[in-house]
């Protein structure tokens, strides 16, 4: 069947089968790489991609469930060639190893700081729960994730007064 | 395996009177079912899209959550997380942001786990059930809709349209607490949600349902008799997590033996008890 959503901005139409996951209409389809498959059953987060701003395990998301959806992947966070303040975060924090998990951890981070601009500590655990990283423990990807809502703060002060 | 979605319920109830139907909502049971090669549906029927499906309306009654809201929306009211704390509370744990903005109650209770926390919350708080197919719809209480693992009272055809809370107590005690190997993502090895009504130190109502601990969810209704009309304290509190570790009959699998089930289920009714007392004193 046909489908149309739209992806990183763009309005795309393609043909999936009943069974295909919205991952593999991704990475196979559209060539969008950057997102992960790790567990393929919802446990480690690699997946996650933003519907209609939520976060979602594209692994447990039938494509053909997301006609006329939007859909932002890594790919759609940087900007005219500069990584986006979230992905600057991690780099600077020494939060990236292997890097398999950073583009779920980014997602779910960017997720949270768009509904809560201003998030505690727990209120940023909650929000990276669904997210598994097996090299670097996780005290370096909170701090990158306390930088980048401090980063999205001061650029952006409309966002934090609300 | 086909796919189908339908917008509204006549095209719903119609879509599943074909054999080898069956609804898929967020996906978070059936599509790791189907991967593993555990499930075999002939024809997914999308149900996220029915709108009359996704409501939350609040009445005298009580709150009607519709089957196939996301549990991100039911978590977003304030309202619902003022009323029903123990429900907001049981939700909150239930796997991780990404599983709740597309998993739903509706999902959950059909499932049929013995481990669903969705559905402990909802049996304490004495939930009613509309289920509707082509020949018509009825109401069904939770407490009957479990008949083992997997396996529950709807019949072919048939779909959870909606879940009746009542009107919520305010001065009900809640507890929940669920043993597992890690905080998020954890399938439960024993978990306990209750609510307590006491009154002057008298317990006048206590609803306690423990999940991973017999082939479904449960209502221990032997401990919550003897409870009523007694005064609280530590001896109680201890004597019923004795009488809810012998009301409980778990198995032993991969995760836990059956006599540790037994004992955590003990434990977690004696926590809530003294809990409760220590609150309230
Ligand atoms: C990583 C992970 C972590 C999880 N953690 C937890 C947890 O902590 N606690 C917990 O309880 N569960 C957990 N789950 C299980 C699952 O997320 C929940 O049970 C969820 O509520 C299922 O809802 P769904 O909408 O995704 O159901 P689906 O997968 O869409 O459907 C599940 C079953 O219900 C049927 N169904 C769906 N809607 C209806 C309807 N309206 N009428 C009739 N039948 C229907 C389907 O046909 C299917 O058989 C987890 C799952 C994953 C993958
Ligand atoms: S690949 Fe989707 S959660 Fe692990
Ligand atoms: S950096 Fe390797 S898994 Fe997280």
């Amino acid at each position: 069947m046909r489908i149309r959503l739209r992806v990183n901005g763009r309005e795309r139409e393609v043909e999936v089968a009943a069974g295909d996951r919205l991952l593999d209409v991704l990475r196979d389809g559209l060539h969008l790489t950057g997102t992960k498959e790790g567990c393929g059953e919802g446990e480690c987060g690699a997946c996650t991609v933003l519907v209609d701003g939520r976060p979602a395990n594209s692994c447990l998301v039938l494509a053909a469930q997301m006609d006329g959806c939007d859909i932002l992947t890594i790919e759609g966070l940087a900007e005219a060639g500069r990584l986006h303040p979230i992905q600057e975060a991690f780099v600077e924090a020494g939060a990236v190893q292997c890097g398999f998990c950073t583009p779920g951890f980014v997602m779910s981070a960017h997720a949270l700081l768009a509904a809560t601009p201003n998030p505690s500590d727990e209120q940023i655990l909650e929000a990276l729960e669904g997210n598994v990283c097996r090299c670097t423990g996780y005290a370096k990807i909170l701090s990158a994730v306390r930088r980048a809502a401090a980063q999205l703060g001061t650029r952006d002060p409309s966002r934090e007064a609300a | 395996m086909d796919y189908l979605r339908v917008t509204s319920e006549p095209d719903l109830a119609e879509a599943l009177s074909v054999d080898g139907a069956v609804p898929l909502a967020g996906g978070t049971d059936l599509l790791v079912k189907v991967r593993a090669g555990v499930a075999r549906p002939g024809l997914l029927v999308d149900v996220s899209r029915v709108e009359s499906l996704r409501g939350l309306s609040r009445s005298q009654d009580g709150l009607s959550i519709g089957a196939a809201l996301p549990l991100a929306d039911l978590l977003g009211d304030a309202a619902v997380r003022d009323a029903y704390p123990l429900l907001a509370t049981v939700l909150r744990s239930l796997g991780s942001t990404q599983i709740r903005s597309r998993a739903t109650l509706g999902g959950n209770l059909a499932n049929a786990s013995p481990a669903a926390d969705g559905a402990l919350a909802l049996l304490a708080y004495d939930a009613r059930l509309t289920l509707a197919s082509r020949a018509g719809s009825r109401a069904l209480p939770l407490r009957e809709f479990f008949r083992g693992p997997g396996r529950t009272a709807l019949a072919r055809g048939e779909y959870v349209h909606s879940i009746t809370l009542p009107a919520p107590d305010a001065n009900q005690a809640f507890f929940f607490h669920k043993v597992g190997r890690r905080r998020a993502l954890t399938i439960a090895i024993a978990s306990v949600a209750g609510l307590l009504s006491l009154e002057d130190g008298v317990i006048v109502d206590a609803r306690i349902a423990a999940g991973s601990v017999a082939p479904t969810p449960l209502r221990l209704a032997a401990v919550e008799d003897a409870l009523r009309g007694c005064r609280l304290d530590a001896a109680l509190a201890r004597a019923a997590g004795d009488s809810a570790s012998r009301e409980v009959s778990p198995i032993t699998d991969v995760r836990a033996s059956a006599d540790y089930r037994r004992d955590v289920t003990g434990e977690l009714v004696a926590r809530f008890l003294s809990t409760a007392l220590r609150a309230s004193s």
